[in-house]
């Protein structure tokens, strides 16, 4: 009998599935790989075994019997922990009481120190000659570097002592030794009879650890196979499906004329990424893929000047670009549209009008704001996109979301930027707005702006791109040109070791 | 909601609505209470708020809990500073509004360098000012008598000046007209709005958030400035901490007006009937005999109740 099984299990996000009756079964004693491609549902899965989704439909049986799954909480009370790839750690707090969080040894009211840090000595000390310096019970969370923070994270997946373990991206930010010493860790829990979800963005991590993969696709489980009877073909081929032959419509967008280069970047490093390099000639529409939170975005950001870049050089047209700013590179000519629009893009509560404005204020150092000689600015920038609105004096907070989010792109056309950055610009829009988003980008790489598009989901990269960069932990792993520019091929790549 | 009911809810119409009842109740609690003569004393003291709430206005309205508390303490110490420069002379008036400004503009620097560059939040940056200013004062008058107002400053305060009102309500006026300008029609405003609104998507679209939050504080000084010489004005002679009530009054005369503390909305029409509401409201209760220290409860209690309806997003949010 499986430990853990899951029976038709499903979940819906408004009209979008996520997962639609999904049927799984976890061993006692496995490492069981999740694989899929970006939003294909591997994470909502392993969310709704850990508790904090719950499912719309299905069952979920651990040991042969039904458990109601309510919150975390309940998970963990019936033996289930999971590794939480966004960090849930208590910045302030020490990695003793980080490990412990969960279920803090007491004495009456109060935390039983000893115990607290007899407990967590144990896990530390499964870790011990690869935490690295100053890594101690007492050290406090916020101090540590990154991969020692992610230690932290995985010791406290384990305090649970759970029979059902699950690490989504838990070694993103690990180095070789400490994967090492957490793959001899997971092999032993294997030996005692535990079972382990493992999701990862590497192929190699996944074929030295897992024992089954079931691929995940468009919500759906796909397949399971043993790790020791397949190949990373077959699996990327699973996660594919019959899609290939739609992808190949890619080789339908003519191949544009490339021109000189509009951005040369070299050996550009940051926080998420290192080492990146990559020109983009002017009319190019040139794609950033692979899986979700690689790099991509961290690398437009940088470019942009948001979260500035820590080494490297950028060229625009020949002249240096040192990312300071976004007023910097704005007044140089980059433009950014970032996918989180509630965030980055929209001021909520004032007119449209004064959305659309900011760039050409900034650009032309302008003073005075005349609503009338502005709106014949704004107009065209607007209708470029086929903007429905009101009018230039309605709060945008008015509009829907995809055309809040054109609104948002009409302040790049009033001023023609040299290098339009994309971080995934069509997050929660509607289809008729992508359609009309996607016509423009192509229309502006047609006059000769250079393009760079990031995208999660990997359909409007292959239709759109002229080229695409497969991002994989930081770094850039694979170019995809031509007819190269398939499915398979990013499927590949995403999950390409470094 | 109907378009009247739209109207009604709108922050400036319900104040102007309580300026009339209050006039009314003022009228019937003593006779004479709203007599021409009388209002335009009270628009007076009114103005004198006013400017500072434009000050206070602009801070709170770019957002980030922004809020000046130290307004109080650069009111008493421009009037200090202008009085003693003064001496009652006018040939003093020109330096003493220069150095008043200079001072009310150091401080408001001081203010926006501490809530940007060292990010001390706002209220802890302005209220250690405040401090500062405080003890300021105290040195400032030792064995120096306070100063006493120019005749003309005192008569373009109190005296008719042009068709019948007094010099510092046309200067209210232009004040009014400055920022309904800055703020409608100038990139300055609208950048206010955006940073107040959503200061990340500011960042974004190229906004110099940081120095356009020091301007505000430095306008903030400016304003409380301005105030500090023409309250001199009003009063004739500097005394200690003579611009104490205006730090709570000018808050609560901006959210009266209609601006959430959290900032990005509203302006400065509401925030003068808001200030000329709180002067009324302050002269009823002096009426019927209660004294300062009630005055004070009964603000802070106003303060209190404004943010109850601002606090659960009600209809009073434009």
């Amino acid at each position: 009998m499986s430990r853990l099984q899951l029976r038709g299990v499903g979940k819906s996000y408004g009209a979008t599935k996520a997962l639609r009756h999904a049927d799984l079964d976890i061993e006692a004693g496995e490492v069981h790989v999740l694989m899929g491609s970006n939003g294909s549902g591997k994470s909502t899965l392993s969310k709704i075994v850990a508790g904090s989704v719950r499912p719309d439909t299905g069952e979920i049986l651990l040991d042969g019997k039904p458990v109601s799954i309510t919150g975390p909480q309940a998970a963990r009370a019936v033996g289930i922990a999971i590794f939480y790839q966004e960090l849930s750690l208590a910045a302030h707090r020490t990695v003793a009481e980080n490990i412990c969080l969960a279920d803090l040894p007491s004495r009456s009211v109060f935390v039983d120190r000893t115990a607290l840090e007899a407990r967590a000595a144990k896990y530390i000390a499964l870790f011990d000659g690869v935490t690295g310096d100053d890594f101690s019970p007492d050290a406090v969370v916020q101090d540590l570097r990154a991969d020692q923070r992610q230690l932290v994270e995985i010791m406290k997946a384990l305090a649970g002592e759970a029979s059902v373990l699950i690490f989504d991206e838990a070694t993103s930010a690990l180095d070789r030794a400490q994967v090492e010493r957490f793959f001899e860790i997971l092999r032993d829990l294997k030996g005692q009879g535990r079972s382990i979800i493992f999701i990862s963005h590497r192929m190699d991590e996944i074929f030295a650890i897992g024992d089954r993969a079931t691929v995940i696709r468009d919500g759906e489980i796909v397949g399971s196979r043993r790790i020791a009877e397949t190949t990373p073909a077959e699996i990327i081929s699973m996660m594919v499906g019959a899609q290939e032959e739609t992808a190949v419509a890619a080789d339908a967008a003519p191949a544009r004329p490339a021109g000189p280069p509009v951005l040369s970047v070299r050996g550009l490093s940051g926080p998420g990424f290192s080492d990146i390099g990559f020109e983009v000639r002017a009319g190019e529409i040139l794609g950033f893929g692979g899986l979700h939170g690689q790099g991509q975005s961290a690398v437009l950001r940088a470019l942009f000047g948001a979260n500035p870049p820590t080494a490297g050089s950028v060229e625009l047209g020949g002249k240096p670009l040192h990312p300071k700013n976004p007023r910097g590179t704005i007044r140089q000519g980059v433009a950014y549209v970032s996918g989180d629009r509630s965030r980055d893009g929209v001021v909520t509560g004032r007119p449209i009008l004064e959305n659309v404005m900011p760039i050409h204020y900034l650009r032309e150092r302008m003073i005075l704001a005349s609503p009338s000689a502005l709106a014949a600015k704004a107009l065209p920038a607007l209708q470029a996109l086929r903007t429905k609105f009101a009018g230039l004096g309605h709060p945008i907070s008015s509009l829907s979301g995809g055309n809040q989010q054109k609104v948002v792109i009409a302040r790049w056309l009033i001023d023609r930027p040299a290098v339009l950055l994309l971080d995934d610009p069509t997050k929660g829009i509607d289809l008729s707005a992508k359609a009309d988003l996607f016509s423009l980008i192509r229309r502006l790489a047609g006059e000769g702006m250079g393009i760079v598009l990031y995208a999660s989901e990997d359909a409007e990269l292959l239709d759109n791109a002229d080229r695409i960069l497969v991002f994989n932990g930081g770094a850039i792993r694979r170019e995809l040109t031509g007819a190269a520019r398939t499915r398979f091929n990013l499927y590949q790549a995403a999950y390409e070791a470094a | 909601m109907s378009a009247v009911t739209a109207f009604i809810r709108q922050p400036l119409v319900v104040a102007l609505i309580l300026i009339a009842v209050l006039l009314w109740l003022g009228e019937t609690l003593s006779p004479g209470f709203a007599s021409g003569q009388q209002i335009l004393r009270l628009l007076i003291v009114a103005a004198l708020l006013g400017i500072v709430a434009a000050g206070q206005n602009l801070v709170i309205l770019g957002g980030r809990e922004g809020i000046d508390l130290s307004v109080g303490g650069v009111v008493s110490l421009s009037a200090i500073i202008a009085g003693n420069l003064m001496a009652g002379e006018n040939g003093g008036i020109p330096l003493a509004i220069l150095a008043c400004i200079v001072t009310g503009a150091f401080f408001g620097l001081l203010n926006g360098i501490g809530v940007t560059l060292l990010r001390i939040p706002p209220l802890v940056m302005t209220l250690g000012m405040l401090g500062v200013l405080q003890g300021l004062l105290v040195v400032v008058r030792q064995g120096i008598p306070s100063g006493r107002a120019a005749p003309a400053l005192a008569d373009f305060v109190s005296r008719t000046f042009l068709f019948g009102l007094p010099g510092i309500l046309w200067l209210w006026v232009v004040i009014g007209l400055v920022m309904a300008f800055l703020l409608n029609r100038t990139v300055f405003g609208h950048r206010i709005y955006a940073i107040g609104s959503n200061e990340q998507a500011a960042f974004m679209a190229g906004v110099p958030v940081k120095a356009i939050r020091i301007a505000l504080f430095v306008l903030s000084g400016v304003f409380a400035a301005i105030a500090g010489i023409c309250l001199l004005g009003y009063s004739g002679s500097s005394f200690a901490n003579v611009g104490e009530q205006y730090m709570l009054a000018s808050i609560i005369a901006v959210v009266f007006g209609g601006t959430p503390l959290s900032g990005g909305k509203g302006g400065y029409t509401g925030t003068m009937a808001g200030a000329f509401l709180l002067v009324i409201l302050q002269s009823i209760l002096t009426t019927v005999n209660i004294d300062e220290s009630g005055r004070q409860m009964v603000f802070g209690a106003t303060l209190l109740v404004l943010m109850l309806f601002y606090g659960r997003g009600r209809s009073m949010r434009a």
